[in-house]
């Protein structure tokens, strides 16, 4: 039972899952009258009386959320995407970057518009201290030039400003080899990987730009990488290397791809739904979605048992510090997407995030005038789950923030909607998240216990 | 209690008056990036 507006979590007995169906926190008759013929009614009154508990506490009907004074009313921006090469080594069947090319010319970031973005991100930091610059293509490792340029440009800005910037990178590692595999380690780089699972899977939707399977080459290049960081990390807050999927309609069957992920020697990862309108080969449409559920569940089992065999492995969504999650501010601002973040792209123009790129309504200026669009920057900012209609009555806002902008533009073509599919798969899979750390917990409970 | 057990200390009031300090790690929902879903981060001042 979660308690939307506390966040607490409770584990309950069937008789109190059965008196939630009456309670509304006055009507303690009400719920005895209902349930008298199946339960004892000191028992029922036992129990409520633990819910008057919880209610004092405020763990239970806590008071609605509003927007806090800490929620500032413009945002900070902290972190930058850049475009370092919209160009693609692989043509994966559902990139939304068109091979890398954004629906543009393939093209590289300059040395020089990188360092330019550097200078913009700490001239629009105000007093944040941590900061964050995330390579991304397209393929980032197709144009290390400008990578080892900025990275290098960083390391003097954060000499002279006393910031820090993080530095995370996305590949596809066909090109990660010796050399810059040791640069990025040396360089303290947060990584994520792309890997798709099984390798019938990933060679079916990740192909080379000659059209043949990739798997083979960039898991042997994945190896070398995590071995080279003996044992490395799995806080997303320090240099971590993740590995990530993408599922489609294709591998409903996703658990298959985790465990083989996991059998091929990677303990770090996530795997996700494509997003995808009009492909009826590869998209997930509603019709999936009781068999994505299912799957879920299988996941959550698999996990599980993984777990208590002592072969626990990491999965990105199911980890979740129910204690010491983020504040208000932080779940209302969410992505932060053309607030708090924003995406450069190669010929150094602003957008509201690297998925906005080439969208050329949400062009939010560049790098040499400066944000000068004066509405979307505003309006991204007060796009959060109190503003989105349908996020408002949704109990898990809280914890999905309003799910990805760019996705109900790109179904419903304003951000303020929502889309619908990723909507029911975010509320299972935080279901099978919550349940994950309520076993954990009680587990943690019963061994202190001891 | 008998028929409850509570699993967390929840913060998510008490972060109303104090948070926002914004030196936590951005989050993207997005399948192309980690797919950092807010609701998977932990806060990095009030621990
Ligand atoms: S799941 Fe959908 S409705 Fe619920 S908060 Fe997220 S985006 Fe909003
Ligand atoms: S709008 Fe979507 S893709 Fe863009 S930063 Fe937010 S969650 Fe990520
Ligand atoms: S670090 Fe904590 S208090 Fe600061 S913005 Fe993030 S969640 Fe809020």
């Amino acid at each position: 039972m979660l308690d939307i507006n506390s966040g607490a979590v409770h584990v309950v007995d069937k008789m109190i899952y059965d008196m939630m169906d009456t309670f509304d926190g006055t009507n303690d008759e009400d719920v005895v009258a209902a349930l008298r013929g199946t339960y004892p009614e000191a028992d029922l009154r036992e129990a409520l009386g633990e819910l008057h508990e919880l209610m004092d506490q405020k763990e239970l009907f806590a008071p609605d959320i509003d927007v806090p004074p800490t929620f500032r009313q413009s945002g900070i921006v902290k972190s930058l995407c850049l475009m370092i090469a919209q160009d693609c080594n692989l043509r994966c069947k559902y990139c939304f970057g068109d091979g890398g090319s954004y629906g543009q010319e393939r093209a590289v970031m300059s040395p020089e518009t990188g360092r330019k973005a550097v200078d913009f991100l700490i001239g629009k930091s105000g007093p944040r201290k941590h900061l964050e610059m995330d390579f991304f293509g397209g393929e980032p490792l197709m144009n290390m030039k400008t990578v080892k340029a900025v990275t290098e440009y960083v390391h003097q800005r954060e000499k002279e400003t006393g910031k820090t910037i993080k530095l995370t990178m996305t590949t596809n590692g066909m090109l990660l080899n010796d050399e810059n595999i040791k640069w990025l380690n040396d360089n303290n780089f947060a990584v994520v990987l792309s890997l798709d699972g099984r390798k019938a899977v990933h060679d079916a939707v990740r192909p080379t730009a000659g059209g043949q399977g990739s798997y083979d080459r960039v898991v042997k290049n994945f190896h070398k990488f995590v071995d080279s960081r003996q044992g490395g990390s799995s806080d997303y807050r320090g240099s971590y290397i993740f590995l990530r999927g993408t599922y489609t309609h294709k591998n409903l069957d996703f658990t298959k791809d985790v465990l083989a992920m996991r059998d091929e020697g990677f303990d770090t990862l996530s795997m996700e739904p494509v997003v995808l309108k009009d492909n009826p080969e590869l998209a997930i449409t509603e019709e999936d979605l009781p068999r994505v559920r299912e799957e879920y569940d299988r996941l959550t089992k698999a996990y599980m048992d993984a777990h208590k065999a002592g072969k626990g492995f990491f999965f990105f969504h199911f980890n979740m510090d129910l204690s010491n999650g983020p504040c208000v501010a932080k779940r209302l601002s969410g992505c932060g997407a053309g607030h708090e973040y924003m995406a450069v792209a190669e010929n150094g123009d602003l957008y509201p995030c690297h998925q906005f790129v080439g969208r050329e309504k949400y062009r939010l200026g560049s790098l040499d005038e400066g944000v000068t669009d004066t509405h979307w920057p505003q309006y991204f900012r007060e796009s959060h789950v109190l503003n989105k209609p349908k996020c408002r009555d949704c109990w898990c806002r809280f914890f999905c923030s309003g799910g990805c902008h760019a996705n109900a533009d790109l179904f419903h073509g304003e951000i303020r909607d929502v889309y619908e599919v990723g909507c029911e798969i975010q509320r299972k899979r935080l279901e099978c998240a919550l349940y994950v750390q309520a076993m954990l917990a009680l587990e943690k409970q019963a061994k202190e216990n001891n | 209690m008998k028929h409850i057990q509570t699993v967390n200390k929840p913060s998510l009031q008490a972060s109303l008056k104090k948070g926002g300090c914004g030196e936590c790690q951005a989050s993207c929902q997005s399948a192309c990036k980690t797919s950092c879903t807010v609701g998977n981060q932990v806060c990095e001042t009030m621990k």
